[in-house]
């Protein structure tokens, strides 16, 4: 039933042809093009969909639109008015309030609602009216901020840019007299803030092309099953749809991500391994009759016996997954440095503990989506929500068996990843085959159900551990032994299982490690890489070991961190390079900020405080795959080698023709994390222009050149150094015609604020523009190129001692404070003191923001997140009201700080901030749990059922021994 | 998650509402704010070929003060309830309720109405307005019917509301002097979660402190709202000290008959059960020693 409809959106009278049962939500994206508007789950979840009716927030997913005639509707394209930013929209800008900027457009929208309603809303106010809108990015530090702070807020604070109620992070707004700098080290706001805000920015379902279809994947419905048959002629029948394709129909190549096991097939052509594994898809004229289409399918399975525990898989006679993977044992690592069992013997004190981990799924704000369409000369044109576009790039090539030349990908904005996003997805295959199957564009998109299934999500780990020390606390042996449940395929898993051990004696001085880690396939959807990878599950166990150890021997738990903390310039025991290192600097500050010594151990029952530490790799030491960039099959297997081949980040740099602005192409991916403002600081210092006069264009393999992408918490680094070289290029190139219009030599000139001068005298100056165009007037186009490798040599020559290596690595303390209702076992987390070292910042707001993102990320994985399964492989809870992450109300008040470091290896002194932020916090949730209620909860995630049911046990065991 | 293959009427009057809802039955659905209907129908929860929206229906919006207390509107929004005066000055626990439900773009749209015809086992408001002595008008073609709102669930999404029937409006009596009442729920994280368990009591004390009258109503954790009559024997007759109402507590978590599920264990919700009970009688019990003077 179709019908007219006359809807009013942000003051104009749209007639439009609507369903009975079309969502506000549809029709604003799809018929009226408004795309600011979000799809984040469509069942009123998450809030990225919300506008206003009639001045209410709501839900559009909710909401009929031929339902709505007569009300005034309100999107985020309504707010700014003629191009001006509502003050709330400048205050978003301005304090930090948007980093992927999925979920920005409601939470600006229902704010707008709030402050229009109650000019001075309370702190709780405030949380109380954001809390149905999700943000995965930045612990809502930044949006809470941004209310206080905006313009129009009349609350405690007055308004304007006075402090909020929340404890300001420390800040530089413009970098202090005499710096060396003028580009790096300052809070400039993102360059893509202004889109965000707006509803201007697309991400890749916003994006429509002409004559495109849309696709939906059809995905198993047993956990373990053998594909008899599949009858797709009832969903071929079906008005609208125009193709479906099976395992039959794609190619024959695995892909993967570990190249040693690259174990999917695009399709599934024989097997089924976990519920949601990719059976067949189909694309017709819109989503809605290729989703009715997948149910008009009907496939015949022979149904296996299903595992789902990674110690029962391993065990002989289980169920196996793979003939390539007996006992379903995917990785085995077996790691012995120094010798434990001595160190063991000659300690004062050993503890042994097991723990378990938990099923954490990234949940960005944006589902997975792609756009597949084919140019005439046989391109293949690939629009990906991804963070690995280059690795995108060479699995289509690899499994289509096409050169990576003839594959352009495009990169629109991405609304989070957190490693969901850091490998080639069904959806981009695909939508590739059926586009050229089609001849026409295709889109696909995962609704927020099929993103669990597709998984990749942090492996769980069930994890011993045993830690000896002498009598002062110093470590002397530790020995762990992991089992990751990797789900049903390898994705990433080969490294994540190396990771889980490797990164265990970066943080402390550890003599003698052994390691035993077990990768297990499971049917369950595949693990993959997720923030942190690999190593926040052992890194909790770890923190936590420690300072039950130090409650041992009645060491503060601080201070034994202390004499154990990792020293610059070290070797650790595992042959990794570890280079700058203010650990240390980190427990002091922690400690002091959050007034630790008058706190632990002195609090009320109920009131607990705990103190994790953490840290990470500055990008991996070495390319995903080995050799050089070249289609796979063309080629044999390559031996590793301890260097690059080729450069990880590259950019180039073109000044436009009248030298006012500079073009900086880097292929790297921004997804949120804010990669995109810190290259274009780093460009310009190494232009010496403003960052205002640079435009990154990172989106497209076709203009900008290969950087391996946002993964490994790499770009800042690895990135940062190819665009400063890219800009000192371009400088190079203009030295000569600088010292001819100076009168100077070519070595004394400085460039600096669009200027060029000789060195110490900056009065004698010429505009940095007229010597780019005295350039170009000779030469044509001024381009600058710049590339970087990491270190050759890096990592020891044992068997996967590459996983681990860095050019440097991050250091990191966080305390926490909570408080835990002894009755319920509802923990509050209250309050949280992060000190980091990630060198030397480049923009200090977008570190402070990864860190809160990455304390509310950690601490809601502590106590809240977990994939649940039935006794049959399915997920109980695929959405956002069964898989709780917290919200705005939940979120603790965080203070970020940086001590003062520089890495000599990092571009302007800089390391990794967006990963590394991430591991100490569970610990310190943990920890402070425990003092809180005097029971260790060591399996995550520590619900307030297991809280009650410790204590419970405690004091059971309590009466037991009166008795 | 599309709705496919629905036809939708706008009814103007709740005749025609009525006259829909019977020519379509089964087939059909109530469509009043769709908070939870919408959801249903997209992910197949719910199928039906129609919806009778009543929306148009002005008749059923609004919070009237009468002398018996007060008739809310079936359409009127969770967020119009938290902003009612009205609601605000006498009625304080069913904000406790209200206020806790969902999200603010959901409570701009879901209504009460809704909230109780879906009778989902863990919806907030139909407990606590039991303890209000809440009741129901259904209205059809037949004629008008008025009804406890405790007898008008049946088990979980199920009601005694026939399909040619519209729940028109919800009754409030006015609290007589003496009386308080509290919600106390647990949900697994502070903002935007569904009760777990929660309890919802209500208590009318004598001029000597002692309570004449006991209503203990769990929710979340049994297949409908459940009037707890042993922890109300607890109560009645004595004054609701510390002692009484730990009893009381007891007696309801021996009533609950919690399932295990995702969001807890049948055990950790009858741990919950007493907790809240306690807490919600003894903030009752505050309530009505202070309406008392």
């Amino acid at each position: 039933m179709i019908e007219l409809r006359t809807l009013n959106v942000n003051g104009h009278d749209y007639p439009v042809a609507v369903e009975a049962g079309e969502t506000l939500l549809d029709v604003l994206r799809e018929k009226l093009r408004l795309t600011g508007t979000k799809k984040g789950c469509n069942v009123g979840d998450c809030g990225a969909c919300t506008v206003l009716v009639d001045g209410e927030p709501m839900n559009s997913c909710l909401l009929l639109a031929s339902s709505l005639e007569g009300k005034a509707i309100t999107t985020v394209e309504g707010l700014a008015r003629d191009g001006e930013l509502t003050p709330l929209q400048k205050a978003f800008v301005g304090e930090g309030a948007i980093q992927c900027g999925y979920c920005t457009p409601g939470m600006v929208t229902t704010a707008t609602a709030l402050l229009a309603h109650t000019p001075a809303p309370s702190t709780d106010e405030i949380k109380e009216a954001l809390s149905g809108n999700m943000c995965r990015c930045t612990g809502y530090a930044g949006i809470l901020r941004a209310v206080q702070r905006c313009d129009c807020y009349r609350g405690e604070a007055g308004g304007g840019k006075a402090a909020g109620p929340a404890e300001a992070a420390p800040e530089t707004a413009a970098p202090p007299a005499g710096a060396r700098h003028e580009n790096v080290g300052v809070s400039i706001p993102r360059v893509d803030a202004a889109d965000k805000v707006t509803g201007r920015a697309l991400y890749t379902a916003d994006i429509q092309l002409p004559n495109m279809v849309h696709g939906k994947i059809l995905g198993s419905s047993v956990a373990h099953g053998r594909i008899r048959r599949i009858d797709v002629s009832r969903a071929l029948a079906l008005e609208g749809v125009l193709a479906v394709i099976t395992g039959a129909d794609v190619p024959e190549t695995t892909y993967g991500v570990s190249p040693a096991r690259y174990d999917e097939h695009v399709l599934a052509r024989d097997k089924v391994r976990h519920v949601g594994d990719e059976v067949a898809a189909v694309a017709a004229v819109d989503e809605r009759t290729a989703e009715k289409a997948l149910a008009l399918i009907s496939v015949d399975y022979e149904e296996l016996p299903a595992v789902f525990d990674p110690r029962a898989a391993i065990a002989d006679g289980a169920p196996q997954l793979h003939d390539r993977y007996p006992n379903n044992l995917n990785t085995l690592v077996d790691h012995h440095f120094g010798d434990v069992e001595k160190g063991f013997a000659e300690s004062f004190h050993v503890r042994e503990e097991s723990f378990t981990g938990n099923h954490i799924y990234q949940c960005p704000m944006e589902p997975h989506a792609a756009i597949a369409t084919w140019d005439h000369d046989g391109t293949l044109v690939l629009y990906t929500s991804t963070q690995v576009p280059h690795y995108v790039q060479y699995m289509m090539a690899h499994t289509l068996h096409l050169p990576l030349g003839k594959i352009r990908v495009i990169r629109p904005a991405v609304g989070g990843g957190f490693g969901g996003k850091a490998e080639t997805t069904p959806l981009d295959f695909c939508a590739a085959l059926l586009s050229r199957k089609l001849g026409r564009p295709v889109k696909m998109v995962y609704s927020r159900a099929e993103m669990f299934h597709h998984g990749r999500g942090r492996h769980k780990q069930h994890m011993r551990f045993k830690l000896g020390v002498d009598r002062a606390g110093r470590i002397q042996a530790f020995v762990n032994e992991n089992y990751l449940d990797g789900g049903a395929y390898t994705s990433f898993g080969v490294a994540t299982a190396y990771y889980a051990g490797s990164l265990m004696p970066t943080l402390y001085h550890i003599p003698n490690y052994r390691y035993l880690g077990r990768r297990v396939m499971t049917n369950k959807p595949a693990c993959g890489a997720m923030r942190g990878h690999g190593v926040p599950q052992p890194r909790f166990a770890f923190e936590c070991l420690l300072n039950m150890v130090a409650d041992d021997l009645g060491i503060d738990p601080i201070e034994i961190r202390r004499r154990n903390a990792m020293d610059p310039d070290t070797i650790t025991v595992n042959e990794l390079d570890v280079g700058s290192c203010e650990f240390k600097a980190t427990l002091a500050a922690a400690r002091e900020k959050s007034g630790w010594d008058g706190k632990y151990g002195k609090l009320p029952p109920g009131k607990g405080i705990g103190v994790g530490s953490g840290g990470f790799v500055s990008g991996a030491g070495y390319c995903i795959y080995r050799g050089q960039v070249q289609l796979s099959h063309e080629k044999p297997r390559e031996p590793f080698q301890k260097k690059a081949i080729f450069p990880h980040a590259n950019a180039v740099v073109r000044v436009t023709e009248d030298g006012m602005a500079a073009i900086l192409m880097i292929g790297a991916a921004e997804i949120g994390q804010g990669s995109d403002t810190v290259l274009v600081q780093m460009c310009a210092e190494g232009l010496g222009v403003p960052a205002a006069r640079i435009r990154i264009r990172s989106e497209d393999s076709d203009i900008s050149p290969l950087d391996l992408g946002a993964y490994s918490s790499r770009v800042t680094l690895m990135g940062g150094h190819a665009v400063a070289r890219a800009g000192e290029a371009v400088v190079a190139k203009m030295r000569p015609y600088a010292a001819a219009l100076l009168g100077c030599a070519e070595t004394e000139v400085v460039a600096r604020q669009a200027r060029m001068f000789p060195r110490g005298n900056e009065a004698h100056s010429v505009a940095w523009e007229e010597v780019a165009r005295r350039y170009f007037n000779d030469n044509g186009p001024l381009v600058g190129t710049g590339c970087y490798k990491p270190p050759e040599g890096l990592g020891g020559d044992y068997k996967g001692a590459a996983v681990g290596t860095s050019p440097a690595f991050s250091f990191g303390t966080s305390v926490c404070e909570l408080a835990v209702d002894l009755e319920t076992g509802q923990v509050r987390i209250e309050r949280f003191t992060d000190f980091h070292d990630c060198g030397t910042p480049i923009n200090p707001r977008a570190v402070h923001g990864q860190v809160e993102g990455a304390i509310v990320m950690g601490a809601s994985e502590t106590v809240l997140e977990d994939v649940q399964f039935d006794e049959k492989g399915r997920i109980l809870n695929p959405d956002l009201h069964g898989y709780l992450m917290m919200t705005i109300k939940d979120a603790p008040e965080i203070f970020s700080g940086i001590v003062d470091s520089y890495e000599p290896r990092g571009p302007y002194g800089a390391k990794e901030i967006g990963e590394g932020s991430t591991l100490p916090v569970l610990g310190a949730v943990a920890h402070a749990i425990a003092s809180a209620t005097g029971v260790w909860i060591k399996d995550l995630p520590i619900t307030p059922e297991k809280i009650l049911a410790a204590l419970r046990a405690r004091k059971a065991s309590a009466r037991a021994g009166e008795r | 998650m599309y709705i496919d293959d629905i036809e939708l009427e706008e009814a103007p009057t709740l005749e025609e509402a009525a006259d829909a809802l019977a020519r379509h039955a089964p087939d059909v659905r109530v469509l009043a704010g769709g908070t939870d209907l919408l959801v249903d129908l997209k992910t197949g929860r719910v199928a039906v070929g129609h919806l009778v929206s009543i929306r148009r229906i002005e008749a059923l919006r609004g919070i009237e003060e009468t002398s018996e207390g007060l008739r809310i509107g079936a359409l009127t929004t969770i967020t119009a309830l938290l902003r009612s005066p009205a609601i605000q000055a006498r009625y304080a626990p069913l904000l406790e309720a209200a206020g806790r439900m969902a999200a603010p773009q959901i409570r701009n749209v879901a209504t009460i109405g809704g909230n109780i015809c879906g009778a989902v086992p863990c919806a907030d408001l139909p407990p606590i307005l039991m303890t209000l002595a809440a009741s129901v008008e259904l209205w059809s073609r037949a004629g008008q019917r008025h009804l406890p709102l405790e007898a008008f669930f049946t088990g979980p999404r199920q009601t005694v509301r026939r399909h040619d029937e519209v729940l028109t409006a919800v009754r409030v009596p006015e609290p007589p002097p003496g009386f308080g009442a509290a919600y106390a729920r647990f949900g697994l994280r502070e903002g935007n979660a569904i009760a777990v368990a929660a309890v919802a009591a209500g208590l009318r004390l004598d001029g000597a402190g002692t309570a004449v009258e006991a209503r203990v109503v769990l929710n979340a954790v049994a297949p409908l709202p459940k009037v707890v009559d042993a922890a109300a024997r607890e109560l009645v007759g004595r004054a609701p000290d510390e002692a009484a109402i730990a009893r009381a507590a007891v007696a309801a978590r021996q009533a609950a008959q919690p399932i295990s599920d995702l969001r807890g264990s049948a055990g950790f919700r009858r741990d919950l059960v007493e907790v809240m009970a306690r807490r919600a009688l003894a903030a009752a019990a505050r309530r009505a020693r202070e309406s008392q003077a």
